[in-house]
């Protein structure tokens, strides 16, 4: 199989994000839970017998989002809520939205007014992880959750459905870590762009289908490593929130780079924690949230992020770090400076770029270029 | 805010504030350990383990309001922070790097407690901070609240409490105190009874006393409160006000109507926006900001009542709490109108607001405006834009 038909199901879903909802709508019959990003337990939606769709933004256009918030919010937060307005997820019964920063905190209400949907609910994580506190709070959150869903359902979740979800999406995280690692042994057998495509498009597929899938490409992967050599690449380390746009990955590979981790919402923070084997499903669930590799959103003192990221750039042998940071993230940037003197401490080349949904392309690729070319990557000459 | 219309009890709380300075650096010398605290956090606690609690917050709100702002942010944006952070925690971070010291140097810490209430900004800011100062780092952590009490939320902070205490103790190693606690919270009380009945005069028309007043008057509420300072200083300033009213002075000559004001004030304008509004008869009578310190503890319960209101508090509740919250002080005060500030500094308070301004005014018929702006820096500022907000709002008044 070449590229375009190994990955075609994912390229399109990242294409039309609302078509393989739409399809399994009209096959199923059921209910469509929409959620933001990030740590949003699908699992949970999954075993409620909805359909968990992820919303992973998009360009803005020309929506009425500016009467309804500032323009100095976080640019996700506006094209989510462009979508909504527009009528993009009109397909939606519910929607969870995490509350994982100030702007999550407030996007909820306003969306409310705007579009309302007849089951709405926050995902009040807590922001202090390293506590037992946090735990026990975060179970009876997941509870509380639990019993919206159930309501809003008509039926219960029984723990056979919800061991069953758990067990799909932990086989999907595997998959996925899989492919993660051939693509570290050997990224001309799936580029940097189509790892992370292939997250994207899986975030609005359902996972049944996205496990099939994925078994197919890693097999199929697998079988060509034992034969194809890896060319010699310049290895990166990217970290911010979410990747976005994805063509930063194509300008990284066309100056000889490749991603060899990160930390993004929407790439291997995703797909890192896996729900551990417990009786007790939603000790299981809060085990997993609490375990998450480090980011901005909660205070990880067991496990500071700038260390983390520190020693991910090292493990990983990289040659540079970017940090990609979408713009008016408050969070992001707080923890900016600390990181990035971690990532010199360790003599690591690092840089910053700040991006957008909807960011001008050419001015990421001419930053992007610079940045490749001075740790030994291809000129532009 | 004229001449003549200066409060004499003005004089006594820069006297006080500088003691406060003062009693911070007099605690570092005498080794009392300093503990960085968040405006709304249960600083009970502190003062009854008998550590000094300081607010990096006032420091922010006074470089300000003596329009430093920028030069403090500018510190810090070298070192990439952005210029769109809360201006509160740029100015604090800015000054930790700096080598000039336009308001004096922020007292560095020797702890941090941080609740989150208020917004996702201030743990961040005392995340850096913890990192900068080589300091322990203790977050309270407040879910948002809906409408009704949220009993998930206040067990989750009456344990993080209990956490918070057994960290002192050990940092400490003297058993918490909760006698003394008893006896900081009913001074608590009475320093919160007496501020807002002072506030609730504002209802009277005319009125001895506004928003920009209690703006001037309200540190001692954030960073007093809990001592006996706080108590005679409120007691002070309501006889005064009591006063005026007998003398019938007015906080504003010729008041006409009363305004309802969200959130923050712009700190650097403060004077030029309370002469703004005294031009146009419209006194500024209430803001949800300055009532934020009303709390009525419950001595027979200390933990739990300290949970349900730092949890409770209007700036962690759901959105259609707060425009409920916003309308009740409308109809107490007798607004006429109301100016929402959307705070470039601040963004749990000013994303929603342009639904809410449509909201209320749907619910109550007032006329409303939102102006944009920056609570502390003045390059997000625009006389012109902000007056292209306000004239046709004064205007809508008049008809």
């Amino acid at each position: 199989m070449n590229r375009a038909e190994l990955f075609a199901p994912f390229i399109n879903a990242v294409k039309d994000p609302d078509e393989p909802v739409k399809q399994w709508k009209k096959e199923h019959a059921g209910g469509v839970i929409g959620f933001l990003l990030p740590d949003v337990p699908e699992e949970l939606i999954h075993a409620a017998g909805f359909f968990p769709y992820a919303i992973t933004g998009g360009n803005i256009g020309p929506d009425q989002v500016d009467t309804h918030l500032q323009t100095w919010a976080c640019s996700y937060a506006r094209s989510c809520l462009a979508n909504a307005l527009g009528g993009r997820l009109d397909f939606l019964d519910g929607l969870i939205v995490p509350q994982a920063c100030d702007t999550m905190r407030m996007l909820p209400g306003i969306w409310e007014h705007a579009r309302h949907l007849p089951y709405m609910d926050n995902y009040r994580l807590p922001r202090q992880v390293d506590r037992s506190s946090a735990k026990k709070y975060l179970i009876a959150e997941l509870a509380r959750l639990k019993n919206g869903l159930e309501q809003f359902g008509g039926h219960k979740i029984n723990s056979e459905s919800l061991r069953h979800s758990i067990a799909l999406y932990n086989h999907n995280r595997a998959l996925f870590r899989d492919i993660f690692q051939i693509h570290a042994q050997n990224s001309s057998l799936i580029s940097s762009r189509d790892l992370y495509m292939v997250i994207k498009g899986a975030m609005v597929m359902p996972r049944e289908r996205v496990n099939e899938l994925l078994k197919e490409i890693a097999g199929e992967l697998k079988d060509r490593l034992k034969i194809e050599s890896a060319a010699k690449s310049l290895r990166l380390v990217l970290s911010g929130t979410m990747l976005e746009p994805l063509e930063i990955l194509d300008f990284i590979e066309e100056q000889g780079g490749t991603v060899v981790g990160d930390d993004f919402q929407n790439g291997y923070r995703y797909i890192e924690a896996d729900v551990p084997e417990k009786s007790d499903y939603l000790e299981a669930l809060a085990d997993q949230q609490l375990n998450r590799i480090p980011s901005a959103a909660f205070d990880t003192q067991k496990n500071p992020r700038r260390s983390f990221l520190a020693d991910l750039a090292r493990e990983k042998r990289a040659d540079g770090v970017i940090f990609l940071h979408m713009k008016y993230c408050e969070p992001e940037n707080f923890d900016y400076y600390d990181n990035l003197l971690a990532i010199e401490n360790i003599g690591i080349p690092a840089m910053r770029i700040e991006t957008q949904f909807g960011a001008s392309l050419e001015q990421l690729r001419t930053r992007i270029h610079a940045f490749m070319e001075m740790i030994g990557g291809k000129s532009d000459d | 805010m004229t001449e003549k219309n200066v409060f004499k009890t003005a004089g006594l709380m820069k006297e006080m504030m500088t003691n406060y300075y003062e009693k911070g650096k007099e605690a570092k010398r005498q080794g009392i350990p300093v503990a960085w605290v968040t405006a709304v956090f249960p600083v009970e606690i502190i003062y009854a383990a008998g550590l000094f609690p300081y607010y990096p917050e006032n420091f922010g709100a006074v470089a300000a309001a003596r329009k430093v702002a920028d030069k403090l942010s500018a510190v810090a944006e070298t070192r990439g922070y952005s210029p769109d952070l809360c201006g509160y925690a740029r100015c604090g971070i800015g000054d930790a790097y700096a080598d000039e010291h336009p308001v004096g140097e922020i007292l560095p810490p020797d702890l941090l407690f941080c609740c989150n209430t208020q917004c996702g900004s201030l743990p961040k800011w005392f995340e850096v901070a913890g990192r900068f100062y080589n300091a322990p780092y203790f977050l309270l952590d407040a879910p948002q609240v809906g409408f009704e009490t949220d009993e998930l939320c206040k067990e989750y902070y009456v344990e993080q409490l209990h956490e918070m205490i057994a960290y002192i103790e050990k940092y400490t190693g003297v058993p918490f105190d909760f006698e003394k606690l008893s006896a900081v919270l009913a001074l608590s009380n009475e320093a919160c009874r007496l501020w807002n009945e002072i506030l609730d005069t504002a209802a009277l028309k005319p009125a001895p006393f506004g928003f920009f007043d209690a703006c001037f008057h309200m540190a001692p509420i954030v960073t007093w409160r809990g001592t006996e300072e706080a108590v005679n200083y409120y007691r002070a300033l309501k006889e005064e006000v009591e006063e005026r009213i007998e003398q019938r002075i007015y906080a504003i000559p010729n008041e006409r109507y009363k305004i309802y004001f969200d959130h923050i004030p712009c700190w650097p304008k403060l004077r030029w926006f309370s002469e703004l509004f005294a031009s146009h008869g419209a006194l500024v009578a209430v803001s949800q900001y300055t009532h934020s310190w009303a709390y009525s503890f419950d001595l027979e319960h200390p933990l739990e009542s300290l949970a349900e209101s730092y949890t409770h508090e209007f700036v962690n509740r759901c959105f259609d709490h707060r425009i409920e919250r916003k309308i009740n002080f409308m109809k107490k005060y007798g607004i006429d109108g109301f100016v929402l500030f959307s705070n470039h500094s601040c963004k749990p308070n000013a994303f929603g607001l342009y639904d809410k301004r449509r909201l209320i005014s749907e619910k109550t018929g007032l006329p409303g405006v939102i102006f944009e702006a920056d609570m502390s820096d003045l390059r997000f500022f625009s006389e012109a834009q902000v007056l292209a907000k306000l004239e046709p709002f004064f205007e809508q008044l008049e008809t």
